[in-house]
């Protein structure tokens, strides 16, 4: 483990703080309530750089919400992650830490609908009316709603059996059809 | 720079060997972009000296790649299992509309002479020549 995750993991009670030390940086998992804490614990054991805070949908599991910071001095780097639930998804705002956080906390509201308690988010890349977060699982892309799938074609198609129909991957199947 | 000067694993665009494609749909339904299309029909074939039974052959009516919508992924030659799309390194097929960036086959196919030859195979990828195979027992 790199000494920046085991500042932030010493910082918090004993077990509250998970490492992945995966194929990257270290990836430090915390319990939402000690979001800022982990931050601030990032943060005084060096990593003053704040490369980036973005989302991503675990579906039924929530969002989980990770921070990227770096030591320029120490060569060190560091995820820090958390997760929100669906239904009351708000974290505290990092930008009390990191004041460069306001834009990407900005963009994860608009894109993810996770709310940053403290921070009064003005719509950055969507017009104000938009009224849907785009990078959730569940918002239908209307390009693959609108077309319909190349691959449902079959060369076979002619001999009249019923066959299996096939589905295109990455697409849920509750999507509205091309055409309804 | 020119294509000739371009490293031979250059993405520029894919190039369509329209003798080896057996419809079989992998690289349409793979296309994550859905850039590509093909349309088909079945014809039977009546029974010859090789066959006894007729056979029905998937025949290749239109393929199309959309560049305007392809990312480049290469996912369709990776998944080609007859070595059918290639990868050429001329990127010189600029357009000035969308309509113009769609190749059908027979420009996909006029890429294939652009296509480099295989690389050569990395040296601890040789194997040695093992002599002459023992003839199987079973003739």
């Amino acid at each position: 483990m790199s000494a920046l995750a085991g500042a932030v993991v010493a910082a918090l009670e004993p077990g509250e703080g998970t490492a992945y030390d995966g194929f990257g940086p270290v990836t430090v998992d915390v319990p939402r309530e000690r979001w800022v804490e982990a931050l601030e614990a990032a943060h005084a054991a060096g990593a003053v750089f704040f490369d980036l805070l973005t989302a991503y949908d675990l579906g039924p599991d929530g969002f989980a919400v990770v921070v990227h910071v770096a030591s320029a001095d120490a060569r060190d780097h560091v995820l820090v992650r958390t997760t929100v639930p669906r239904d009351d998804a708000v974290l505290p705002t990092a930008t009390g830490v990191y004041r460069g956080a306001a834009w990407h906390e900005r963009e994860t509201h608009e894109m993810f609908g996770v709310g940053f308690a403290g921070h009064e988010i003005a719509p950055l890349l969507l017009p104000a009316d938009f009224g849907a977060a785009p990078l959730r699982k569940d918002f239908v892309l209307a390009a693959r709603a609108a077309r319909a799938w190349p691959g449902e074609k079959d060369p076979s198609d002619s001999g009249g059996r019923a066959r299996r129909r096939t589905l295109p991957p990455g697409v849920p199947a509750d999507w509205p059809e091309a055409g309804t | 720079m020119t294509p000739d000067a371009r490293p031979p694993r250059t993405r520029g665009v894919i190039a369509l060997v329209e003798e080896s494609c057996t419809v079989c749909m992998l690289c349409v339904r793979e296309c994550p972009d859905w850039c590509i299309e093909i349309d088909s029909h079945t014809e039977t074939l009546p029974p010859d000296d090789t066959h006894r039974r007729p056979r029905t052959n998937a025949v290749l009516d239109r393929f199309a790649i959309d560049f305007a919508l392809c990312m480049y992924c290469g996912i369709c030659v990776e998944v080609c299992p007859f070595d059918a799309l290639h990868w050429s390194p001329v990127a010189e097929y600029a357009a000035t509309s969308p309509d113009a960036l769609v190749h059908e086959r027979d420009r996909l196919a006029s890429w294939e002479a652009t296509v480099p030859p295989p690389s050569p195979l990395d040296p601890h990828g040789v194997v040695e020549d093992p002599g002459p195979r023992r003839p199987s027992p079973r003739g």
